[in-house]
């Protein structure tokens, strides 16, 4: 009877030994699955900024074919405007150089009106 | 003896064993799936969350970039659109001069008109003589123009006495010339040549420059598009 006894005692301390893997295995597992989750994350979060950097740098480019244009379209119109200066200037020089010396040859002596001139 | 209180055969012994081995097992089992679930669990929401918030940083740092590439186009445009003003701004400048300086070189020829050159003496003589307002005034000229000038003082010392009722004593500065380059004109001395007035071609031209400034640039240029206010 004693020996039935402890070898039923055996058995089922065996048991709970083979449970106890059991439930360790389970735990191992939340362990990994713990890393597993960090891993995975660190993953998704590459693609996502590969994805926003590809985004990003076709942002970029488009606008850079952009300023392109606003800049040389800038650069023609001062040119034109430019050219403009230069057709005034041409057209009316001579114009200016006579008004200009018109007003150095053209004096007017005025006596100053404080002068008091007796009768 | 009682039935229940009878002690159990070996077969039955087993079979208990068997039945509680089974039931340690289950139970583990069953712990086991427990963790395993709920292991799965925290996976999907600590993946979720880190994803999350790396994905609310990556956000924000575009965005950044993005405003900062922004606010440098602004920049480069407003630099550039300053760059074209100035290059107006410089021709519209180096024109101007070049009108000025053009004049001057034309202003050499006005003496060629005798007569028309000796009223003009005549003007600029009494011009400063008003001003004066002086009883002894000195005449300083060009050695070329002594002659013109002797005539022109005479008829401006005229003029004068005739409306200002006053005597006066004009005399070309003996001592003193307008240099040969001069396009002409005079300069009027009293007091000792402690007064001056310079009523040279050149001075006249530099006064008239600066005050028809405004004018000579709508002349030359056209009224300019952007202004607003006008007095």
């Amino acid at each position: 009877m004693a020996h039935q006894n402890s070898q039923g005692i055996q058995t089922l301390l065996e048991a709970e030994k083979e449970a106890a893997k059991i439930v360790q295995k389970a735990r191992q597992y939340r362990v990994q699955r713990l890393k597993d989750a960090r891993t995975e994350a660190a993953k998704e979060i590459e693609e996502l900024k590969a994805q926003r950097n590809t985004d990003f740098q076709e942002f970029e480019a488009e606008h850079a074919g952009n300023s392109d244009q606003s800049f040389a379209k800038l650069n023609a119109e001062t040119d034109a405007k430019l050219a403009a200066i230069q057709t005034a200037f041409d057209n009316n020089k001579n114009a200016v150089m006579e008004k200009l010396l018109a007003a150095v040859t053209t004096v007017e002596p005025k006596v100053h009106t404080n002068v008091k001139v007796p009768e | 003896m009682s039935h229940h209180t009878r002690a159990l055969n070996d077969e039955e012994v087993l079979n208990e064993m068997k039945k509680m081995v089974a039931f340690i097992n289950q139970e583990a089992i069953e712990k086991a799936r427990e963790i395993k679930v709920k292991a799965d669990e925290e996976f999907n929401i600590e993946k979720a969350k880190l994803v999350r918030q790396e994905s609310n940083n990556i956000e924000a740092t575009y965005q950044r970039k993005i405003k900062q590439a922004e606010i440098q186009k602004k920049i480069t445009q407003s630099n550039v659109i300053n760059k074209s003003r100035l290059k107006l701004l410089q021709a519209r400048q180096q024109y101007l001069e070049e009108v000025f300086n053009e004049t001057v070189s034309q202003l050499i020829k006005v003496p060629q008109d005798n007569v028309k050159y000796r009223d003009i003496l005549k003007n600029l003589i009494l011009q400063g003589l008003y001003q004066l307002m002086d009883e002894q005034v000195k005449v300083i000229v060009k050695k070329s123009d002594v002659d013109l000038a002797n005539n022109a003082i005479q008829a401006a010392s005229q003029n004068y006495k005739e409306t200002t009722k006053r005597d006066i004593i004009v005399e070309i500065d003996k001592e003193n010339n307008l240099p040969d380059d001069s396009a002409g004109g005079v300069i009027l001395t009293s007091h000792f040549g402690r007064i001056r007035i310079n009523n040279t071609l050149e001075e006249r031209l530099v006064l008239a420059q600066e005050e028809l400034l405004p004018e000579i640039r709508v002349l030359l240029f056209g009224h300019s598009p952007n202004r607003k206010h006008f007095h």
